[in-house]
């Protein structure tokens, strides 16, 4: 049990200063490596895994949703698919249809609403007969116009209106956008 | 803190399990003998964190394989290091296992009371050529397929079970999906689950002979943390190895087998295509003796068993191998069988290495894989091109991208169909060149440069036009040399030649804008041409091609469907076969329109070139 390097690390009670100076550099050194050899395998696994907070969305664009005419004039919702490149890691999907938007005739022009309802994500569907939106989720109802009608709504704000532009008297371009949903602020999704 | 401390150890006993773990004696002739398993359970650890980090973004399927293996190697932040990593060190931990095996077999390190641990590293080291077998197929690269696709059908040489083995590992009939789900599972579930498990009872296994060796009168050291810093020194090595083998292109400029653009990773080979077999597809190292061994039986059946000859090197030399290696411990009780084993390993580690370079040493020096090998290369970093380019990767997969690439197919079709009679010489006299021409060179075909060249005198009957073709003594070669050179001696004539050669050039429509309009035509009646041929609204056809979209799009298609149509060479064609004549049968044209189409946007040069090339 004489041995040297036992007793430099069990010798705490026995050893002498520099004995257990030489025991304490022993485990920084063991531990040193160990962590030096783990930094790159573990680097490049965190660096990957993070990866998808460099990644933005795709949404923003201004897209031509429909021509004016096809709007009817009392100011009826009318649905329209949203179509555009859709872009899925690696692969790159031309024109597939990636939301809706609906378009009605207003006594300015024409409003756009996000078909997405800003509580959870689900699509809202148009009630010609009650005149309202309504989600099936979880039940929110929203007028025309796109604000909430239920006393206590589920929705934290109203139907997301979205940028429209009238270009040559006919054609409605809509800045398609879809915003973050559970939370009362419209923030666009990045 | 104390008291969370020993709140967590009363109940869980965990710090003071280290604690015994480490102070632990071990018998004082480890040292760095002893670092062997400890370096293996690091790359290991190593394969199971890149492992876990590829598998967030790895897609097993045929469609999916290589484009998110391409996603990941490209697009993702250092994913190409993960694979790097991952690569790399799965060849460290193989080489490990063999060579401490090979050190316990030179030191004696199987004998009592450590046989079982012997054993335990033999049977962790087939399952780490398992999962080298396995994980080699994962990316889906030509070399990858076609490598691991020669093994695994292997396994039809087996007598009567042979087919139902090869489906069962295959999970079809051919290679596929399912062979790639298969070998996912196999490879990072089944035996990475085997080789962990066998890494815990090797361990237990070394503790045990460990503590034997001690209480025998050893004496012993503690293993922390003198021992300690030897094993975690050994990581480190392992992490400089592999930082060499990864970063060797770039240090000693080697470059690298799979691409130069790809020199920093491990590369990615051109998508897997089931229908053009890779001619330099070989397995990795630590195969290629077995690969050698099998070249030197024949594939006949061996006389009255009726099984081929490439079973032995295949089956029973691995099986003998295995056997004996397990039975070295017992063969060595004795101080006679040890120098047996000691010897026998020598030989056979000499024989795998010299069978290894012997292959090598082959591969080198034959032209042919070391062509393979580049249009390999060339087919890799083109797959990265157009996986790069805007229009991305289609739901069908890369193997689509290059299917469909002019720049990939068309000298493939060329080289297939036109050049037995067509060059496709550069300036420089590189590209396809035909046996025996007896056509014009296409490259270039009705660009400038080459109308110009058509209508020089001293060219035109030379080899890359009219020279080797029926026509060389023709109305066009007596055309260009004497009536072309007398108008040319016309001033006015002379000024509008190059305006004329330019509006020709137009016709193929490779710059649009430039459109033939009335006074055009009139430069090509002034000149005669429409004479012969049809230009726009002058001349006729039937007794020389078209002049109308010379060299368009339209025309080219027409012209390789059939050039004996009255548009192109009519009556007068020579030789060249109308490659698709009937529009309503599609099934019998030689070529298919989608196979014309490739040809013809490589002639005109329309391909996707990445920018600032």
């Amino acid at each position: 049990m004489a041995n040297p390097a036992q007793s430099a690390v069990r010798g705490e009670k026995t050893s002498s200063p520099p004995e257990r100076r030489r025991g304490f550099l022993a485990k920084c050194i063991a531990i040193s490596l160990g962590l030096l050899a783990y930094a790159a395998p573990v680097a490049a696994g965190l660096v990957a895994l993070l990866n998808p907070w460099r990644q933005k969305s795709e949404a923003g664009r201004v897209l031509r949703m429909a021509s004016l005419d096809t709007l009817p004039d009392d100011g009826t919702p009318q649905k329209f698919p949203v179509v555009m490149d859709r872009v899925d890691a690696w692969n790159r999907f031309p024109n597939e249809p990636v939301g809706a938007v609906f378009l009605r005739r207003t006594e300015g022009g024409v409003q756009a609403l996000n078909i997405v309802c800003p509580h959870a994500g689900c699509f809202v569907s148009f009630d010609t007969q009650q005149q309202q939106f309504y989600c099936p989720c979880h039940g929110a109802h929203f007028a025309p116009d796109g604000t909430r009608l239920d006393a206590n709504s589920p929705s934290p704000r109203d139907l997301d209106t979205l940028e429209v532009e009238i270009r040559n008297d006919s054609e409605i371009w809509v800045k398609y956008e879809n915003y973050r949903t559970g939370i009362p602020q419209k923030v666009a999704e990045a | 803190m104390n008291r969370l401390v020993e709140w967590i150890e009363h109940r869980s006993g965990v710090f003071g399990a280290v604690k015994r773990s480490m102070d632990r004696a071990i018998p004082s002739r480890s040292r760095w003998g002893g670092i062997w398993p400890s370096m293996i359970g690091f790359t290991f650890a190593v394969q199971v964190i890149t492992g876990i980090a590829m598998w967030m973004y790895y897609s097993p399927s045929a469609q999916t394989a290589w484009e998110s293996v391409y996603y990941l190697e490209y697009q993702v932040a250092g994913g190409w290091l993960l694979r790097a990593l991952h690569h790399y060190v799965a060849q460290v931990m193989v080489a490990l296992l063999g060579l401490y095996v090979v050190w316990m077999i030179v030191v004696g390190g199987y004998r009592k009371p450590r046989e079982m641990v012997f054993w335990a590293a033999i049977v962790t080291g087939l399952v780490g050529l398992a999962l080298l077998l396995t994980g080699d197929l994962l990316s889906w690269g030509q070399n990858s397929f076609w490598a691991t696709q020669v093994r695994v059908k292997f396994l039809t040489l087996v007598p009567l079970l042979g087919n139902d083995l090869f489906k069962l590992a295959a999970g079809g009939p051919s290679f596929g999906h399912h062979t790639l789900t298969r070998f996912f599972a196999l490879h990072a579930g089944v035996f990475s689950g085997i080789f962990l498990a066998l890494l815990l009872v090797q361990r237990s296994l070394l503790r045990r002979a460990e503590d034997l060796e001690v209480a025998d009168g050893d004496g012993g050291v503690p293993y922390w943390p003198n021992q300690a810093i030897r094993h975690t020194a050994g990581w480190v090595i392992v992490v400089l190895v592999t930082g060499l083998l990864v970063g060797r292109h770039a240090l000693i400029g080697e470059p690298s087998a799979v691409s130069q653009r790809q020199s920093m990773g491990v590369g990615l080979g051109a998508p897997a295509d089931p229908a053009d077999a890779y001619a330099a597809a070989r397995p990795e190292w630590a195969f290629l003796g077995l690969y050698e061994l099998a070249h030197i039986f024949p594939g006949d059946a061996m006389p009255v068993l009726g099984v081929s000859w490439k079973f032995v090197p295949i089956f029973v030399v691995p099986g003998v191998l295995v056997f004996f290696f397990l039975v070295v411990p017992f063969i060595g009780k004795g101080r006679v069988g040890h120098v047996f084993n000691v010897v026998t390993t020598a030989v056979l580690l000499m024989a795998t290495v010299w069978l290894s370079m012997k292959t090598l040493a082959a591969d080198r020096a034959n032209i042919g894989h070391q062509e393979a090998l580049a249009a390999g290369a060339e087919a890799a970093d083109r797959a990265v091109e157009l996986a790069q380019a805007p229009a991305g990767i289609p739901p069908s997969g890369a193997l689509t991208l290059m299917r469909t690439d002019p720049k990939t197919q068309g000298p493939k079709l060329f080289q297939q169909h036109c050049a037995s009679c067509h060059n496709y010489l550069d300036a420089a006299g590189k590209g396809i060149r035909a046996e025996e021409p007896s056509a014009p060179n296409l490259h270039g075909f009705s660009s400038e440069a080459w109308i110009k060249g058509l209508l020089d005198p001293k060219q035109v009957a030379g080899p890359n036009y009219f020279g080797n073709t029926a026509f060389k003594d023709d109305e066009m070669v007596h055309y260009v040399r004497s009536t072309l050179k007398e108008l040319l001696d016309d001033e006015e004539l002379k000024e509008t030649f190059p305006k004329m050669v330019r509006a020709l050039a137009a016709e193929s429509e490779r710059n649009p804008g430039e459109e033939a309009d009335e006074e055009t035509v009139f430069l090509f009646e002034d000149f005669g041409c429409t004479d012969c041929h049809k230009f726009h609204g002058s001349g006729d056809l039937g007794s020389a091609p078209d002049l109308t979209g010379y060299g368009s799009h339209a025309w080219l298609t027409g012209m390789i469907g059939n050039p004996a149509h009255e548009r192109f060479y009519g009556d007068e064609n020579d030789r060249m076969p109308a490659y698709a004549e009937s529009a309503d049968k599609p099934a019998e044209n030689i070529l298919t329109a989608e196979q014309i189409e490739m040809l013809v946007r490589w002639l005109r040069g329309e391909w996707h070139e990445a920018r600032g090339k």
